[in-house]
């Protein structure tokens, strides 16, 4: 590990930073030195197309990489640039929530979206696919601006709760058939590109873990993705047993049963033993802290199945009522069962027994 | 008769089409195209009051920050306060009350610095041609030589700075986390004032310096601005005050409650009259003269959107709504709530004028040198609500918002080891509103409890009476009024001529070269018939309003 360190304080170039990155592994280089992956990036030649669409989102996916660090936003959108030429490596030629155009010439720079070189476009696309009628851009529904977008996309990014598997506006009883874009384009007969989805869930999405996945796509570092197509790197690893720095007070059977007590949240609700994130490591807004942190339940919002799975949010995973006859532990997502909380026998408070 | 169609508009929250007709007026100098009408419509619908109910009313606090991203915070208090009622979990601790003020200072001053900057500067910057508000399109090398995009950079920073804070107390933003019907879960500690504090010092130098001057540059720009619209025109204009005139009525239910004396700011949300004069903001209908804020006042009308007639011109609290998507004459999914029966704005101008008149005058004393600025005093140029009113008012708010963030911070201190949460099961039966001010006007929640779980939930939201179509009776909306006024031109002249012709030639050169590269050649120009027209005034006016489009399309209920 520490010819890890000092190799990493030289100054890469992007070959020898790639042969790195494939003798240590991708997982643990990128997840600790997100800065370095970002200095290799300048040396790519050509300039990545982004298209980042809308749907039934509450923007919160678009505001949460606004508070993205090292590099920040504005980094991203205009240091980072193309030999000498002052354009962004990657240009979001459609972003709705703070491209320049309006109208008619927002739609239209689509176009130059699509036109990129062949292999650098970037989709990603942000809220949930409802039912026809619900959301309509420019005059056409979202439903077709998604299926009118993939075929030019060459790599798909699915950021958000909502956009990986629905999220809050498909909670029963899901009135407007909101779905992830995943299950959508399975629904639309195209498998062969819901494969191809990285899903980058939490409510909101994680700017770094946004950022790292863009970079890493960039690079062309492949990340290895789980089953609901998360990158293992942010969601491989349960929060309760491998990050939870609250998991000694669950050790001595001490919990906190209502606001101000200090002790593990499970009496109070968390559902960190059921979810795979590294929010406890990486934590929020430039890593200042988490929902766990100010003394809240973890409600879930990295799993497939959020926030059905996890309501009520302030009731522990073993009281969980049957919601309009669901039982909560086997909720279908995309067509998957998921039994997440059968998975994980809980351990029983030391005091109770 | 010429129709023009901005869809989608940009640089907003959510999914919004504006469609306005323009007619032609004939002066000294011309003949020229302003709206003579225009609707404003919500193009998405996820249906929030459906999925609440039958779940954990305290889930609500979750759930409904989630209807918009931009303004989670807003969301989560008025939720938050409805919750208390209805919990029975009233007065709220002070110390909790102080830590939920906290985080509402500094998301306010997050979100009124990106709309300021981010998405209605870019148009303010190059119509009054002021370099640190025109976006920084040269990266950092044009922000060195030129001062090119200084501010906006700079408020990309500090928004982020801002949300560190909401994260300290929230655990993350957007969407935080403490909460709690009767408090919060968060614990006043040493660390979290310490980190407040530091960084609100920061943010307060941005607001009280950098906006506070870019702003008075704006204003002193706007007097070229009109001016030189007025000679090309024929016509008398003073500036952007003249432009997107409103109705001249104002709505506010009031924000930062005075900890110590929470039972007077609760008075309103149990229907009595009153103006909650002991909080920070006040509450207000104000038609002219400061009114008393009355509840029952409140209607929702719905002829001109694709909800069923049967229960328009309904109260919140009684109202039920179902979808109706082929009605005809309906044309947006925002319905049209009314005050006694009149088009009101919010707003941080509603909130500026119900808190302090038409005359503002805010101290600028540095929170630890104790160095003074200056007050910064502003009058309302336009008493009906403009263009220039709502963008001022914006910032005066924010420097409120970051003199009082240190001040709550400080007074936390004393409260470092009281309850934060006066804490109750979940009742069997209960009810309550949450009134409260989000960034873009009044915000109002309502939460019926029964068997333990959410019979009914309904939001009246800023943007609703801000983006909503015309009512039962025909008046149009706030932002509708404010397009049709008059004096919403669209030229048929791009975006660089109509510089070059308030600021001369060089400039309009350089802003054509800069925007040519970016494939912008024909910003905010809409193709109708083979002519083009310049719809940044009516993007201008629209964007003013700060639309979030998310939350007046939030909920609907069966």
């Amino acid at each position: 590990m520490v010819i890890f360190n000092e190799v990493v304080y030289v100054k890469l170039s992007r070959r020898n930073f790639l042969k790195l990155v494939a003798a240590m592994g991708a997982t643990a280089f990128i997840t600790n030195y997100k800065a370095e992956i970002v200095s290799a990036l300048e040396e790519v030649k050509d300039y990545w197309h982004i298209c980042w669409l809308n749907g039934a989102a509450c923007t919160g996916c678009t505001i949460s990489f606004a508070q993205a660090t090292d590099p920040d936003i504005l980094e991203i959108l205009t240091s980072i640039t193309v030999g000498n030429s002052r354009l962004p490596i990657a240009l979001p030629d459609y972003m709705e929530t703070i491209e320049p155009a309006s109208g008619w010439l927002a739609e239209h720079l689509k176009e130059r979206w699509k036109n990129g070189t062949k292999g650098r476009r970037i989709l990603i696309v942000e809220g949930a696919i409802q039912k026809k009628g619900y959301c309509v851009i420019g005059g056409k529904d979202f439903r077709d601006h998604v299926k009118d977008a993939i075929d030019y996309a060459d790599h798909i990014i699915a950021i958000g709760a909502c956009a990986c598997y629905g999220g809050i506006p498909s909670s029963h009883p899901n009135p407007t058939g909101a779905m992830g874009l995943q299950e959508f384009l399975r629904e639309i007969g195209r498998d062969d590109l819901a494969r191809k989805v990285i899903n980058i869930p939490c409510c909101p999405g994680h700017p770094d873990h946004l950022v790292i996945t863009l970079t890493s796509v960039m690079l062309g570092i492949k990340l290895e993705l789980d089953e609901y197509n998360r990158p293992k790197l942010f969601f491989g690893r349960n929060m309760h047993l491998a990050l939870c720095p609250y998991r000694p007070y669950y050790d001595l059977g001490i919990y906190t049963t209502k606001p101000g007590e200090e002790g593990c949240r499970y009496k109070f609700g968390c559902k960190g033993p059921e979810v795979m994130t590294d929010c406890a490591l990486r934590k929020w807004n430039n890593h200042v802290s988490y929902c766990v942190q100010v003394g809240a339940p973890c409600i879930g919002c990295a799993e497939p199945g959020f926030p059905d799975r996890f309501i009520p949010f302030y009731e522990p995973i073993t009281n969980r009522r049957p919601f309009f006859n669901i039982d909560p532990n086997y909720i279908w997502v995309g067509g998957s069962v998921l039994a997440g909380a059968t998975a994980y026998k809980v351990k029983k408070d030391k005091k109770e027994e | 008769m010429v129709k023009v169609v901005v869809d989608p508009v940009t640089r907003i929250e959510g999914h919004l089409r504006i469609e306005m007709n323009l007619k032609e007026i004939t002066t000294d100098t011309g003949r020229w195209f302003i709206v003579g009408e225009a609707k404003s419509a919500g193009m998405m619908f996820r249906g929030f009051e459906i999925f609440l109910k039958g779940k954990d009313p305290r889930d609500a606090f979750f759930f409904t920050q989630r209807i918009c991203g931009v303004c989670p915070a807003a969301h989560a208090e008025a939720s938050n306060q409805a919750l208390d009622i209805a919990f029975d979990a009233v007065p709220v601790p002070p110390a909790a009350v102080l830590i939920r003020n906290i985080i509402q200072c500094a998301y306010y001053i997050y979100d009124h610095m990106i709309h300021t900057y981010l998405l209605v500067g870019p148009e303010l910057g190059i119509l009054c041609k002021y370099p640190p508000m025109i976006p920084p399109v040269l990266g950092k090398e044009g922000i060195a030589k030129l001062g090119l995009g200084s501010s906006y950079a700079k408020c990309i920073e500090m928004q982020r700075k801002a949300n560190e804070i909401t994260a300290l107390w929230g655990g993350k933003f957007p969407h935080h986390a403490s909460g709690y019907p009767g408090g919060v879960t968060v614990k006043p500690t040493n660390e979290r004032i310490a980190g407040t504090v530091a960084r609100a010092v920061e943010l307060w130098e941005f607001v009280a310096n950098t906006m506070i001057r870019d702003i008075q540059a704006i204003i002193q720009a706007n007097e070229t601005v009109g001016e030189k619209i007025s000679e090309i025109l024929g016509v008398n204009l003073r500036g952007l005050e003249d432009i997107g005139v409103g109705t001249g009525y104002f709505l506010s239910y009031g924000m930062l409650p005075d900890p110590e004396n929470y039972d007077d700011w609760l008075k309103v949300a149990y229907g009595e009259k009153g103006r909650r004069l002991s909080a920070v903001f006040h509450a207000g209908a104000w038609d002219g003269n400061f009114k008393d804020f009355d509840l029952n006042k409140i209607r929702e009308y719905v002829k001109y959107a694709w909800y069923s007639d049967e229960y328009s011109g309904m109260k919140p609290s009684e109202e039920e709504t179902v979808v109706d998507m082929n009605k005809p004459g309906a044309y947006s999914w925002i319905k049209a709530p009314r005050y006694d029966g009149k088009v009101y704005e919010v707003g941080p101008l509603a909130r500026m004028i119900n808190t302090f008149g038409l005359k503002w005058k805010i101290p600028r004393v540095h929170p630890i040198t104790g160095e003074d600025l200056g007050d910064f005093v502003y009058k309302v140029r336009n008493p009906k609500g403009s263009v220039l009113d709502r963008v001022v008012a914006r910032v005066a708010n924010a420097l409120i918002c970051a003199n009082k963030l240190i001040e709550f911070a400080k007074m936390l201190t004393e409260y470092k080891d009281s309850s934060i949460c006066k804490y109750k099961d979940v009742p069997e039966k209960g009810e309550g509103f949450g009134l409260y001010e989000a960034p873009r006007g009044a915000l109002l929640h309502y939460l019926k409890i029964n068997n333990k779980v959410i019979e009914r939930y309904q939001c009246v939201v800023p943007s609703t009476w801000n983006l909503s179509p015309r009512d039962d009776m025909g008046q149009p909306g706030p932002v509708e009024t404010s397009l049709q006024c008059g004096t919403t031109w669209l030229p048929t002249m791009d975006v660089p001529s109509v510089c070059s012709a308030i600021w001369g030639n060089d400039y309009g050169e350089l802003l054509k070269k800069a925007l040519a590269p970016l494939g912008l050649a024909e910003l905010n120009m809409e193709p109708v018939n083979g002519q083009k027209y310049n719809t940044t005034i009516a993007l201008l006016i629209t964007r003013s309003f700060d639309p979030c489009i998310a939350c007046a399309v939030h909920l609907i209920k069966k």
